[in-house]
């Protein structure tokens, strides 16, 4: 988690103006992008809504733009973190395959997923507002997964915003 | 340029003119910046303390919502809501329009937010007063009742934090009721209250300025119906999931 937010203070603190982007295919007309920039915006509620909203805010909530520069931006100086956070994950795995033989087999999946990763796909643990074109809903252990060309994403609440976690 | 006497007349009048303009500016600027005016101050504390005083009641607003694009244009977004309150540990909030339908309730266990489109909600425990849930949720969720500062029973003092300025502007007209209109400043917030006139002095009208962003974006909640006498039922303030919908997880802020 500490992980998401050192990302978020990051591209909040380097890449301000990169926060108005989001991942639109190229040939997106231009309706399509305002209005996903425009919720991309709103995806991080930069406007207060509350007088104490404003007075007491100590770090701003920002939702990391799906956008290859961002990645990259953030993959490259983010790597230590994701470093320590991959070794907690793999002893929470470990954790995870002494349990049950069917969470094994989740962690291999998912594992295999990981692995298979494309080439420019987004770090785990970084946030979207809006899913890829093309997703199909996966069902592992009760939860709902998007698979989308191979990266999976998790819908989660982040305030009162519905986001997408990458897997 | 020739230098007449007149032209130095003309010369030392306009340098009179700049500072007789001046001397008005300041006057004017230390006119705006006396301070807080009792009066606001006044009217605000008679409106939170009603408002802290009210068991139950329930409003419908209009809220406008200002984002600023990358480009500098400003973008608005209008949305509609429902608020059910029951103090000291119950609460309901629905919103709709532009970009988002939403529910958020509190039943003094547990608060529950749900997206009906994404059909999808999260679920988790809360404290058991409205004012400590209200807290919580901003503090551990980031999850912000829009303008939820007024359901503090100490909203005043919540309202008036940092406050430098305020004053009363006059007299105005909200939803075809007469009000009274304030302004207030403190660091990186402008805002403005409009309280309604008489026996119930309701708020009807918020705006606030974010001065700290570019463009300082405003949000904006115009209560069109006050109802202090509203009817509620047991599924008021309960949520109990339809088919089909998928509990997610609340991130941690």
């Amino acid at each position: 988690m500490s992980r998401i937010r050192n990302l978020k203070t990051l591209v909040a603190t380097t890449a301000l103006p990169l926060l108005y982007l989001v991942g639109v295919a190229p040939d997106a007309p231009a309706g399509l992008t305002l209005l996903q920039e425009a919720h991309a915006v709103v995806g991080a509620p930069l406007t207060p809504v509350s007088v104490a909203g404003v007075a007491r805010r100590t770090t701003r909530r920002v939702v990391v733009a799906e956008t290859s520069a961002t990645q990259a931006a953030a993959a490259s100086t983010a790597t230590t973190q994701q470093q320590a956070a991959t070794a907690q994950q793999q002893a929470a795995t470990a954790q995870q395959q002494a349990a049950t033989a069917q969470q094994q087999a989740a962690t291999a999946q998912q594992q295999a997923a990981t692995a298979a990763r494309p080439a420019g796909a987004p770090a785990a643990g970084a946030v979207v507002t809006a899913l890829p074109a093309g997703c199909k809903p996966v069902t592992q252990n009760g939860v709902e997964y998007q698979n989308c060309g191979g990266v999976y994403y998790r819908a989660a609440f982040q305030g009162n915003n519905l986001v997408y976690v990458v897997q | 340029m020739k230098n007449t006497p007149r032209d130095r007349l003309t010369a030392a009048l306009s340098r009179c003119c700049v500072i007789a303009a001046l001397a008005t500016l300041s006057v004017a600027t230390q006119a705006q910046s006396a301070g807080l005016a009792p009066e606001a101050k006044q009217i605000l504390k008679a409106s939170t303390d009603f408002l802290a005083s009210q068991q139950r009641f329930s409003a419908n607003t209009r809220n406008t919502l200002e984002i600023v694009l990358k480009s500098g244009q400003k973008i608005e977004f209008n949305s509609t809501g429902r608020q059910a309150v029951q103090r000291p540990n119950k609460l309901r909030s629905e919103r709709s329009g532009d970009l988002v339908e939403q529910l958020f309730v509190y039943d003094g266990k547990s608060l529950t937010l749900y997206q009906p489109q994404d059909k999808v909600y999260a679920q988790v425990a809360a404290p058991g007063t409205l004012e400590e849930m209200l807290d919580f949720a901003r503090t551990k969720y980031d999850v912000v009742a829009p303008f939820g500062d007024l359901l503090f029973k100490n909203a005043y003092d919540i309202l008036m934090d940092g406050v430098t300025e305020g004053i009363v502007v006059g007299k105005a007209v909200i939803e075809g009721v007469v009000c009274d209109h304030l302004a207030f400043r403190a660091p990186d917030v402008d805002w403005q209250i409009w309280i309604q006139q008489g026996a119930q002095p309701l708020p009807r009208r918020v705006v606030i300025t974010t001065l700290d962003l570019p463009n300082a974006p405003q949000f904006a909640v115009t209560v069109t119906q006050w109802n202090l006498e509203p009817t509620f039922d047991a599924q008021t303030f309960a949520f109990t999931p339809q088919a089909g919908v998928k509990q997610i997880d609340l991130l941690p802020r």
